[in-house]
């Protein structure tokens, strides 16, 4: 198929109009604190089938062509993009944090990632009808919605704990250690699930997966990040500045995530762990890290969470019913979970309950997730669009009701 | 060997270093390691323990008995115990047995990758001891005077009798002045930057924390008794452990000090590197490992 001068000319069009009015949404959300990413959500429900579609089919097919040069070339950018965002949420995985915080966190981390993802899978094991999925599938479907319930999302969390000035404390530490653990748990997970996949639905190679898993995360994080120690301080004095480091690491991005598509497992998985073994470098210069996420973040995320709004229709996809199923669930095994962990840990019952809405905010991650999963054919669009919704909302809801519980003035560590 | 109470070591303070023991080898480095020794009990007026894990032999125990009559230790202060066992667990063990308040190893600068991963004897203590550790990567059989002490001030409750048994140790070998080290690290600031903040904002986010993690480096040294020592501050953004580690290198330190683990080192802390870890893997001068015995 040649990509002629049309295909160029819609391509280049609808990226344009993505990142403006994307950005322009942000920068609207950004002044009642609504997190960037919602803004990035509703300008693709604004100029997807859902809004501009409906009143506009022509302009909206001429915009985003559904088959085509066009098309393919958008969807090889959302798919970089997909990996980019991978690998920057790698950068900020340092399990050694989670490691030094010591009982409060390990308990933390692990109740917070191991309790919603068993009353997911429940939920879906025992009570499959308030679902729709072949019954071939049953098994990776419970596992994909366990994972779903028990991610948390580490950009937004962040976020939270800055704006409340917490981050130092005793608080904000151990949901950032807990965020951190149930970030690199989850994708380890879902890399599993997917992989398990066969392409007519079918179980394959849980072990093989399994296996490929910790052998390639084991070799980058031990064999990988020495190397990876020796070659950056080369990297960011010898080559120019900021271009060489950005290239080289996005550079080992795509080919961790060549790599990891190449032995079967899915791309996503390579860029995370490369992620992983850059971001934990003591050689990683600050800079450098906030110019990779700058330039992932606001080229190349709105471009992937603005395309998921050009894909599915939110309204007709709405199915109210699913989205409280979701949402009560999410919200009940999350805070269920991370407080309880807390509060074992040694918190007391208030703050304890402050982690579990901390760690309630699914954000871009939670979406990131859905996105995989209806992409591979996991999910229904009802599905995403409850898990979308549920994102959004446990976002917003965790900074407020976080305020709330903590006791006041949070000693510092 | 008879159970032995954790309780008489808690809440022991980590200084005056009454008793300190030193793990022997019979390396070539013995003499200068036991003359390192020497002059740090006799300085700060303790007993030395000297151990020895493996087998006693005649030749072994004429070539200590030499030492120690060559170098003048007082034989009143100084006692010998020749212990078989697995080294790590047998050295730690008689520390807490005769209530050590520091134990003096002779270590490496650098191990190999595997090493490191496996493990020396002189880092395996170092990680699990209940009492100060004191690396020595040089030790010499001559006198050399002490100048440059470099200090970790994280945000601790630990960094407090730390910075306090740097300072006795100052006091005690004539050290003018310290310098107490600050690492600026936060994690997901970078990512969080990245989204939604203009640049007054992200200038004036990072001008705050600054701001604060001065704050909290005051208020510990202020707490500290310092007396004639001049306390210098120093803040370095980095991550924990390497940071410190490069500027005690850079300033060609005498003796780094930082705080002992809050909790027992596993493979994986080597593997997500624990702070400890990035000295432990390159000591860049002596190391001083402070246990201040509380939890």
């Amino acid at each position: 198929m040649k990509f002629t001068h049309f295909d160029l000319l819609a391509l280049l069009s609808s990226i344009a109009i993505i990142l403006i009015i994307s950005r322009l949404l942000a920068e609207l959300g950004r002044k009642v604190k609504l997190p960037v990413v919602m803004g990035e959500i509703v300008c693709g429900i604004l100029i997807g089938p859902t809004v501009f579609g409906y009143f506009c089919p022509g302009l909206f097919d001429h915009l985003f062509p559904k088959t085509g040069g066009a098309k393919i070339a958008l969807d090889g950018l959302t798919s970089l993009s997909v990996i980019m965002l991978l690998f920057v949420a790698g950068l900020e995985v340092q399990l050694s944090i989670v490691l030094k915080r010591g009982k409060a966190a390990i308990y933390t981390s692990f109740t917070s990632m191991i309790i919603p993802f068993i009353l997911g899978f429940g939920v879906v094991w025992f009570f499959p009808h308030l679902f729709a999925f072949e019954e071939k599938r049953r098994l990776v479907y419970a596992l994909f919605f366990g994972i779903a319930m028990s991610i948390s999302a580490l950009p937004v969390i962040t976020r939270i704990l800055m704006d409340l000035n917490i981050y130092k404390t005793e608080v904000g530490m151990l949901v950032m250690a807990a965020a951190i653990f149930d970030d690199l748990t989850g994708w380890l997970a879902f890399s599993v699930v997917l992989s398990m996949l066969g392409k007519d639905g079918e179980i394959i190679n849980v072990w093989y997966t399994i296996g490929m898993i910790i052998t390639f995360g084991l070799f980058m994080l031990i064999i990988g990040k020495k190397l990876i120690d020796r070659a950056l301080p080369w990297i960011q004095t010898k080559l120019s500045w900021p271009g060489g480091v950005l290239s080289i690491c996005l550079g080992f991005c795509f080919l961790g995530a060549a790599f990891t598509e190449y032995i079967g497992l899915h791309a996503i998985l390579g860029a995370f762990i490369m992620g992983i073994a850059f971001g934990d470098s003591v050689h990683l210069h600050e800079k450098a890290r906030e110019i990779i996420h700058q330039f992932v973040m606001n080229v190349f995320a709105p471009l992937f969470f603005v395309s998921l709004g050009l894909k599915v229709n939110f309204i007709q996809n709405f199915d109210l019913t699913l989205v409280c199923i979701v949402l009560f669930l999410a919200v009940v095994c999350k805070l269920v979970g991370a407080s309880l962990g807390a509060w074992m840990g040694g918190l007391k019952g208030r703050d304890a309950i402050a982690v579990g809405f901390g760690l309630n905010a699914r954000g871009a991650m939670e979406i990131i997730l859905g996105t995989l999963a209806l992409n591979a054919g996991l999910i229904d669009e009802r599905m995403f669009v409850a898990l979308v919704i549920m994102a959004l909302v446990t976002s917003i809801m965790s900074g407020p009701l976080m305020k709330r519980f903590l006791t006041v003035k949070p000693e510092r560590v | 060997m008879e159970p032995f109470d954790l309780n008489r070591l808690k809440g022991r303070p980590p200084f005056p270093f009454e008793t300190i023991a030193v793990a022997i080898s019979f390396s070539p480095r013995l003499e200068a390691l036991l003359s390192a020794a020497k002059r740090i009990a006799d300085t700060l007026q303790a007993s030395l323990l000297l151990i020895h894990v493996g087998e006693k032999t005649k030749e072994k125990e004429d070539r200590l008995e030499k030492l120690v009559t060559k170098l003048a230790i007082d034989e009143k202060k100084c006692r010998i115990n020749w212990m078989d066992g697995e080294p790590v667990e047998t050295i730690l063990r008689l520390c807490k047995l005769n209530i050590v308040d520091l134990l003096i190893i002779g270590a490496l600068s650098k191990e190999n990758l595997l090493k490191f991963y496996v493990g020396s004897v002189a880092r395996k203590i170092s990680r699990k001891a209940k009492c100060s550790v004191l690396l020595l990567t040089n030790p010499s059989e001559e006198f050399q005077k002490v100048k440059r002490f470099v200090v970790n001030g994280e945000e601790s409750p630990k960094s407090i009798p730390t910075i306090n048994t740097a300072l006795y140790l100052a006091k005690a070998f004539g050290v003018k002045e310290i310098t107490v080290v600050k690492e600026l690290h936060i994690p997901g600031l970078a990512m969080t930057m990245a989204e939604d903040n203009t640049a007054p904002e992200a200038s004036k986010m990072k001008k705050d924390f600054a701001e604060e993690e001065e704050q909290g480096l005051n208020s510990i040294i202020g707490q500290c008794d310092a007396g004639n020592v001049l306390v210098n501050e120093k803040f370095i953004k980095g991550k924990p452990g390497y940071t410190i580690r490069n500027f005690a290198e850079n300033k060609k330190a005498d003796l780094l000090v930082v705080n002992s683990p809050d909790k027992k080192m596993r493979l994986l802390d080597r593997i997500f590197t624990h702070d400890l870890e990035y000295i432990l893997e390159d000591l860049p001068c002596d190391v001083l490992i402070v246990h201040s015995r509380i939890s």
